[in-house]
């Protein structure tokens, strides 16, 4: 079966989601992942279809266009490779600075460069007034990188751009 | 010694409100031992609920003893016709479910409770529990009332995906 990353933008209102998704239904595709939120007023959403056989990427890409033409909402898909298990977040990163550019950059160019993967970040600039930017990350450390060290890595990282910053294992207890 | 097949979600039993014990006959003391059974038999849990081996009955057993996040506890704990009587303090804490396998969430829950019920030899059985040892009975009672920790999300960022248990 094929499958297909569909993104959509545009400025929120209500109905957009029911409108790609409508159109998703319409053409046979079923979901599978899907994460949507409103970015300082965007409406941003990703989905992952698996789609029938024989939904050609250009004949869905074009049915979403239709669908939310009166909406004023981009759509893009692209052939996605079947889905693979999640990635296990095993950490969790949590910054907040005064904004200034790099912030993210320059933290996620460290983990990058330890070969850390990001499975899940949301970063938010909060207080018109006195700009602070916030970033929540969900790690995958490795079974290869020490994290105790990792940690130290970060702070220091923290340290020389002034911004405030928390990392730890996330924890789930099986009950 | 009986271990028996944890239940997942979708299977309806998880999902009913479990039917009540009255009084604790052999049946039921065998039910409890192949719950000890299996909870110890399988991958780290620290308590297990009756639907969660296919019996929609209520009694569950648990034993936060020897967890790093326990503190004082009362070691194994075997009761049918548990009722949560008082309860203080919410606390919240990422968990996971055998029958739930592949999501984790953030549950709140009370950090303290006094349980109430049936000992599996008939007796009225009332238990003080704080920290762990209180979440993790909690958790077994909304089994017993067809809930799962799907139920007690409260935002969009309280539910998470996982690959398996370790």
């Amino acid at each position: 079966m094929a499958h297909y990353a569909v993104m959509a933008i545009g400025a929120d209102r209500p109905g957009i989601l029911a409108a790609v998704t409508g159109a998703l239904y319409g053409a046979g595709a079923n979901l599978e992942d899907v994460s949507s939120t409103i970015l300082r007023g965007h409406f941003a959403s990703m989905l992952v279809v698996e789609a029938p056989e024989g939904l050609a990427r250009e004949g869905l890409e074009a049915a979403l266009r239709e669908a939310v033409a009166s909406l004023d909402v981009s759509v893009m898909v692209r052939e996605a490779e079947a889905a693979g298990p999640p990635s296990q977040a095993t950490h969790t990163l949590v910054a907040y600075a005064p904004d200034r550019p790099g912030i993210v950059a320059r933290l996620s160019g460290l983990l990058a460069g330890k070969g850390v993967n990001v499975t899940d970040v949301s970063c938010r600039m909060v207080s018109e007034d006195r700009p602070v930017y916030t970033l929540v990350a969900e790690l995958d450390v490795p079974a290869g990188v020490d994290p105790d060290a990792l940690g130290a890595d970060l702070r220091a990282l923290g340290g020389e751009l002034g911004v405030d910053l928390t990392f730890g294992p996330v924890e789930v207890e099986t009950l | 010694m009986a271990v028996r097949p944890v239940v997942r979600y979708p299977d309806s039993v998880l999902k009913r409100p479990a039917a009540r014990a009255g009084r604790v006959d052999d049946a039921l003391r065998r039910l409890a031992r192949d719950l000890v059974d299996t909870m110890r038999a399988g991958p780290a849990t620290v308590g297990l609920a009756a639907p969660q081996v296919g019996e929609g009955v209520r009694a569950f057993c648990l034993d936060v003893s020897g967890h790093p996040r326990a503190g004082a506890s009362h070691g194994l704990v075997v009761l049918f016709d548990p009722e949560v009587v008082e309860s203080g303090d919410q606390e919240v804490l990422r968990e996971g479910c055998l029958s739930v396998p592949d999501l984790t969430a953030n549950v709140h829950r009370a950090g303290w409770i006094v349980l109430q019920g049936l000992a599996p030899d008939g007796g009225r059985s009332v238990y003080r529990m704080e920290g762990f040892e209180a979440r993790a009975a909690q958790h077994e009672v909304d089994h017993l009332d067809g809930l799962l920790i799907l139920d007690r999300i409260r935002s969009a960022a309280d539910l998470f995906p996982r690959k398996t248990y370790r």
